[in-house]
C-alpha cells in the first residue's frame, strides 16, 4: 500500500541543519496497524507526514498504491489527502467557531462530496458523540475533541488513518478510549499508523517501528 | 440540548458548511476583533458617505437658491466676485457704491427688462441693542427680484413701511402692524408684511424701500448694486459685454459667473473634504489588511490542519477572502445607516462651521450613491485582503502543524 525506499530528509532550523530521517525503508501493507515509536527528535513525526503526503522527502522514493509521490504537483496531493488519507493530530486542531458536526463534515466540504447524514452520524456514533453535534470544542473534554477529531478523520472514508500522538494530551482512561477507536476502526479494516511516545500502547499495534537518530532500529 | 441536536438527525437533506459559513463562524470566534474592525470600516464608510452626500446636497442647493433670486446679472462697483455672490446669496455689506448714473443708464439700456436698485447696509438699533441688516430694494420689484417669497401682509406702500424676515419677525415678536423704533433717527416705521421663513438668510433681514435706507443712512444716492433681468437671458453675455464698455468703472457679474465662483468655492471645499475621506478610507483598508493578516498568523495551525485534511490553496484563499467580504460588506451598509442616522447632528454642525451653507436639507439620502459606497468599500476590503488570502494560501500543513 505505501512503500518508502531509502528515504533522506534534511532541513534547516536556523543554522543548523537536521537530518531528520537518514535511509529510511518502509512497506505499509493494507489494514495493518503500526506504531512508531522514538524519543523526541528521532525523526519519527517527519515520517509520518511524508506518509501523509505532507512534506516532500529530500531523496528517495514513496509509492503509495503504486503512485510515485516525489515531484508530484500540490494540488494533486491534496487530492491524495482527500481521498486515501485521514489525520489526527496530538491538538486535536478543531475550528472552535464550529459545532462538532461542523468540524466533522469539513473534509467534505474541501473535497466537494456529499454524504448522507446517516453516513456522517455513524462517524460520530462510533466515536460515542452522537448526542454531542451541536456542541462547540470549548463544550468539550480533551478526549472528546480528539474523538471529534478521529470522526472527522473518518468522514471521507479513508483507506489510511495517520496519528500524531492522537494519545499525548490525554489522561490513561481518555487515552485507552482513544486506542480502542482506532483498534476499531482497524478491525474495519483501515491501516493505522500511530505514533506515540506511549510504550503501552504502542506495543498493542499489530506492529512496532522504533525510530533512532532518523533510521528504524526496529520493525 | 437534545432538542438541538435532533435538529442535525431530522430532514432528509445533507447538512454540510459553506464556504460563506465557515468563513461566518471564524469571524464570529472572534467577535471583538471583527467588531472592532467593522466599526473602523463603517465609521469609514460614512464619513465618505456623509461627505459626498454633503457635496451632492451643497451643490443642488446652491443652483437652487440662485434660480430664486430672479436677476440674471448683478452690476457692482469694480470689485470682488465673491464679495457679489455673498451679496446675491446672503446679502453681505459691500463697502463701496455704485454711481446713481449706472442705474439710469442700465434703465436705458437695449435689452434689459429690469435694473433694480439694491443697497444693503447695517443700522444700529439701539432699542434692541443689535446692528440690524437691512436690504433697501424699490418694492415694486420684489416680485421679480423673490419670486418664491410668501408674505404675509403686504409689501410696503409707503416710506415708512417695512418687510421683516421671519427669523426678525419671531424674535422681536413681531406682526403684521407692529412699530419698529430707530430713536437716533426719530423714526418710527410700520411693519407692513413678514417673509415666510425661507430657510435662507433672507430670513434675518429688513427689507424696506431704497429711499427710506437712503434717508436713514444719510445716502441720498446709496447703492451698492443693481439687479438686472434682460429680456433674452440667450443675449445675457453680449449685453453683458456691451455694458461693461460703455460704463466705467462697474463689474458686472452673471450668474453663471457666481455659480462658476461659488463652484470654485465648493469645488476646492469639495477636495479638501474627499481627501480627508480618502484617508479614513486608506486607514481603514490597511485596518482591515492588518486584522485579516493577525487572523492568518494566529489561524496558522488551523490553516494547516485544514491544508492536511483536504482543503487545496484556492480553498484557503476563498475562506479569508469571504472572510473579507463579509467584513467590508457589513462595515458598508453599518456605515450607510450610522451616516443616515446621524445626518441632521452633522448638517447642524457643518452649519454652525461654515459660512454659507444653501438652505434645504444637504446630506440627502441617495440610494445609488449608497450602492456605490458599499460597492467601494467591498472593493478596498477584497484588494485588502488579497495579500493576506494569498499568504494564507501558501501555508504548508507541515509548516503550520509543526508550529
Amino acid at each position: 500500500m505505501i512503500n518508502l525506499y531509502n528515504i533522506h530528509k534534511t532541513y534547516k532550523r536556523g543554522t543548523e541543519t537536521v537530518r531528520a530521517l537518514q535511509g529510511i525503508d518502509l512497506s505499509i501493507k493494507k489494514g495493518e496497524f503500526i506504531s512508531v515509536t522514538g524519543q523526541s527528535g528521532s525523526g519519527k513525526t517527519t515520517l509520518l507526514h511524508i506518509l501523509g503526503c505532507m512534506d516532500q522527502p529530500t531523496s528517495g522514493t514513496v509509492t503509495i498504491d503504486g503512485t510515485r509521490l516525489e515531484n508530484m504537483p500540490d494540488a494533486r496531493l491534496v487530492e491524495i489527502r482527500r481521498e486515501k488519507l485521514g489525520f489526527v493530530f496530538q491538538q486535536f486542531y478543531l475550528v472552535e467557531g464550529l459545532s462538532v458536526y461542523e468540524n466533522v463534515v469539513l473534509p467534505l466540504v474541501f473535497a466537494r462530496k456529499k454524504k448522507n447524514k446517516e453516513e456522517i452520524f455513524a462517524a460520530l456514533s462510533l466515536v460515542g458523540l452522537e448526542k454531542r453535534v451541536s456542541h462547540r470544542p470549548d463544550q468539550l473534554s480533551g478526549g472528546e475533541m480528539q474523538r471529534v477529531a478521529i470522526a472527522r478523520a473518518l468522514v471521507n472514508s479513508p483507506e489510511i488513518i495517520l496519528a500524531d500522538e492522537p494519545t499525548g494530551n490525554l489522561d490513561s482512561e481518555n487515552s485507552e478510549i482513544i486506542f480502542e477507536i482506532l483498534k476499531t476502526l482497524h478491525n474495519k479494516g483501515i491501516t493505522i499508523v500511530m505514533v506515540t511516545h506511549n510504550n503501552e500502547l504502542a506495543s498493542r499495534a499489530d506492529r512496532i517501528i522504533r525510530i533512532k537518530d532518523g533510521k528504524i532500529c526496529l520493525s | 440540548m437534545a432538542g438541538r441536536d435532533e435538529d442535525y438527525c431530522s430532514g432528509g437533506s445533507d447538512q454540510l458548511i459553506s464556504f460563506f459559513t465557515l468563513a461566518l463562524r471564524n469571524l464570529g470566534a472572534h467577535k471583538t476583533r471583527s467588531i472592532l474592525t467593522l466599526v473602523g470600516i463603517s465609521t469609514s464608510v460614512a464619513i465618505f458617505f456623509s461627505i459626498v452626500s454633503f457635496n451632492r446636497g451643497f451643490e443642488t442647493g446652491l443652483f437652487r437658491e440662485l434660480e430664486r433670486t430672479g436677476i440674471h446679472f448683478m452690476v457692482v462697483p469694480s470689485g470682488c466676485p465673491h464679495e457679489v455672490a455673498s451679496l446675491v446669496l446672503h446679502g453681505a455689506v459691500i463697502p463701496k457704491y455704485l454711481d446713481i448714473d449706472v442705474l439710469e443708464k442700465l434703465k436705458d439700456f437695449e435689452g434689459i427688462e429690469l435694473a433694480s436698485p439694491l443697497f444693503v447696509a447695517q443700522v444700529p438699533n439701539s432699542v434692541k441693542h443689535r446692528i440690524d441688516l437691512v436690504y433697501g430694494m424699490d418694492m415694486t420689484h420684489v416680485k421679480k427680484l423673490k419670486p418664491d417669497w410668501a408674505i404675509t401682509g403686504k409689501i410696503p406702500s409707503t416710506d415708512r413701511e417695512v418687510l421683516v424676515g421671519k427669523e426678525i419677525a419671531d424674535h422681536d415678536v413681531l406682526e403684521v402692524g407692529s412699530m419698529i423704533h430707530y430713536p437716533e433717527r426719530s423714526m418710527t416705521l410700520r411693519v407692513s408684511g413678514i417673509v415666510e421663513r425661507t430657510g435662507s438668510q433672507d430670513d434675518a433681514f429688513i427689507y424696506m424701500p431704497i429711499a427710506l435706507l437712503q434717508e436713514i443712512l444719510d445716502k441720498p444716492d446709496g447703492i451698492t448694486a443693481i439687479g438686472a433681468r434682460v429680456f433674452d437671458p440667450l443675449q445675457l453675455n453680449e449685453i453683458s459685454e456691451k455694458l461693461a464698455a460703455v460704463v466705467p468703472g462697474i463689474q458686472i457679474v452673471t450668474m453663471g459667473q457666481i455659480l462658476s465662483s461659488l463652484t470654485n468655492l465648493a469645488a476646492s471645499a469639495k477636495t479638501l473634504s474627499l481627501s480627508i475621506a480618502s484617508i479614513a478610507v486608506f486607514v481603514s483598508a490597511v485596518g482591515v489588511m492588518n486584522t485579516i493578516l493577525m487572523a492568518v498568523f494566529e489561524r496558522m495551525q488551523q490553516i494547516g490542519m485544514m491544508r492536511a485534511i483536504g482543503a487545496s490553496r484556492f480553498d484557503i484563499f476563498r475562506i479569508i477572502i469571504t472572510e473579507t467580504l463579509l467584513m467590508t460588506l457589513a462595515g458598508g451598509i453599518s456605515g450607510i445607516v450610522i451616516s443616515i442616522a446621524g445626518s441632521q447632528l452633522l448638517e447642524n454642525l457643518i452649519r454652525l462651521i461654515m459660512p454659507y451653507v444653501p438652505s434645504g436639507k444637504m446630506i440627502i439620502f441617495n440610494p445609488d450613491l449608497a450602492l456605490i459606497c458599499i460597492v467601494f468599500s467591498v472593493v478596498i476590503g477584497i484588494v485588502s485582503g488579497l495579500y493576506p488570502a494569498w499568504k494564507a494560501s501558501k501555508i504548508q500543513p507541515i509548516e503550520a502543524i509543526r508550529g
